[in-house]
């Protein structure tokens, strides 16, 4: 259903394909400029670059695909428009319906370019990925997904204390510091990107671990931080179920 | 003069509106900052002996705050809803408005993200020649006429497509790949440099934040003020043609 959406409107859809292009292509053309000047960036070399800035970009495909359209804008489209009250009716999960129920399938054009970039790296690198690195970097992947879920409900279970505060325009700041491996920043920003808001965990890690292996606490760090993530986000979202009285009340 | 005095009321007037939203616009601050910020640490790790890359950024973080401009969401959205049929009506160029709510928002990011360069340049331990700060000014200005001429121009999109928020999207992807945030000009290559210094992007932000930072004595204040007739013109005409083709609600 949301696929036949999208179509309908073809040049939209232009215009959206084009954009996940040049916007790939302005992020890996900001990186190739540094690399015209250096060898390595904070120990990365290209190619380890271009394996980060693909899986950045799966990610965020994979966030703009079946993330935002539910939970972007939240205390807006999801309170305010009394979408979430309808969901309360339906003998489903809120917390599903809400946060996965609806899709932009276009936007997996952003996965289809992130994995073609991750491609590109994988073949420039010095040498392939061993077969434990391509499971570390599945491992994480999908741990960054969920932690990518977890911290999308976060942000939108604040409208339920907070319903004025709008966070959409920090959080999709913040997350372009993931397209840059964590080892650029000065220590007190990686240290947040890595324990606080972990975007670490979004590129940098899984990269790092298909190009090189991942030792086992690596790995147990990724599923813990999924689960602990996970199981936070549904915890808030329940307590925030519990203050909500309705979109007009 | 009227202009000016009907600028100057609603300057007043959207400042104090959007007094009641610092929160959203210390959110559109971080948005201002994360790009240089980035490039900052970037430029910072490639030549960390050099102080010129600390003095720079720090620049490019005040001219972006100095010169944000957001006509796709507080102009177009109004061709959007219908709503601009409202400032057609008015007796003063529907510009006014724009531009006040441009210089408002403006003045709120400068104030509220001054913290922030303060900040970078106290842990960067960076020293500004004054003299070329305050030779800056003129660039300043000129580079934020250029930037509302092209976010204006892009946003007149809207006349004709609802994907405005794409095409200015594109517009800022330009701007930061030639105008110097995400490499300062002089370490492009070659023959991007030679694009670049051509583009109008570069005198946006790049070329004040040299001049205040002291990497550069002198630019040509020519070259932006000829890129501000084209915009203009070129705006000019688009206006003309998106007005002649809106059709207000219930006509």
């Amino acid at each position: 259903m949301s696929l036949r959406r999208s179509l309908a409107f073809r040049v939209n859809l232009v215009f959206d394909v084009l954009l996940a292009f040049t916007g790939l292509g302005t992020a890996i053309a900001a990186v190739l400029i540094v690399f015209s000047r250096a060898d390595s960036l904070a120990g990365w070399s290209k190619a380890e670059f271009l394996v980060l800035i693909g899986t950045y970009q799966l990610i965020t495909g994979l966030r703009t695909t079946f993330i935002d359209p539910n939970l972007a804008w939240f205390p807006e489209s999801g309170i305010r428009s009394g979408k979430l009250d309808g969901y309360l009716l339906q003998p489903a999960s809120s917390l599903f319906l809400s946060s996965l129920s609806q899709s932009s399938p276009l936007q997996l054009i952003q996965v289809v370019l992130g994995v073609g970039v991750l491609s590109w790296g994988i073949g420039v690198a010095d040498r392939p990925p061993s077969a434990g690195g391509v499971v570390s970097w599945l491992v994480l992947v999908v741990a960054g997904t969920v932690v990518t879920w977890a911290l999308s409900v976060l942000l939108a279970s604040l409208a339920f204390w907070a319903p004025k505060l709008q966070l959409d325009v920090f959080y999709h700041s913040a997350w372009q510091l993931g397209r840059y491996p964590t080892d650029v920043f000065a220590r007190p920003l990686r240290v947040l990107l890595t324990y606080v808001f972990p975007m670490a965990l979004i590129a940098s890690v899984p990269s790092s671990a298909l190009l090189h292996g991942a030792q086992p606490s690596t790995i147990l760090a990724g599923i813990t931080a999924a689960a602990g993530t996970g199981a936070l986000a549904f915890l808030t979202w329940q307590a925030g179920l519990r203050r909500y009285t309705g979109a007009t009340s | 003069m009227r202009t000016a005095v009907l600028l100057g009321f609603r300057l007043r007037q959207e400042v104090l509106e959007w007094s009641g939203a610092w929160w959203f616009l210390l959110t559109l601050v971080v948005q201002a900052v994360v790009a240089p910020l980035i490039g900052l640490f970037v430029w910072s790790a490639v030549s960390p002996d050099d102080p010129a890359i600390g003095r720079y950024y720090t620049a490019v973080i005040l001219v972006t705050l100095m010169t944000e401009s957001f006509e796709q969401h507080t102009f177009s959205e109004r061709i959007y809803n219908g709503t601009l049929s409202h400032e057609l009506l008015r007796p003063q160029p529907v510009v006014i408005g724009v531009i006040g709510m441009n210089l408002a928002i403006r003045a709120w990011l400068t104030v509220l993200g001054a913290p922030i360069v303060l900040l970078t340049g106290i842990a960067l331990q960076v020293g500004f020649d004054w003299w070329s700060v305050l030779r800056s000014t003129p660039y300043l200005v000129l580079a934020a006429v250029l930037v509302f001429l092209w976010t204006f121009l892009l946003s007149l999109t809207a006349f004709w497509t609802d994907r405005v928020h794409a095409v200015v999207g594109f517009g800022s992807q330009l701007v930061f790949l030639f105008g110097g945030t995400a490499a300062p000009i002089a370490l492009l290559p070659d023959g991007l440099r030679r694009v670049a210094e051509v583009l109008p992007f570069y005198g946006m932000i790049g070329l004040p934040a040299e001049i205040a930072a002291g990497t550069r004595a002198g630019g040509s204040l020519l070259y932006q003020l000829a890129w501000v007739v084209l915009l203009v013109g070129v705006v000019a005409v688009l206006w003309r043609a998106g007005v002649r083709r809106y059709t207000a609600v219930g006509s």
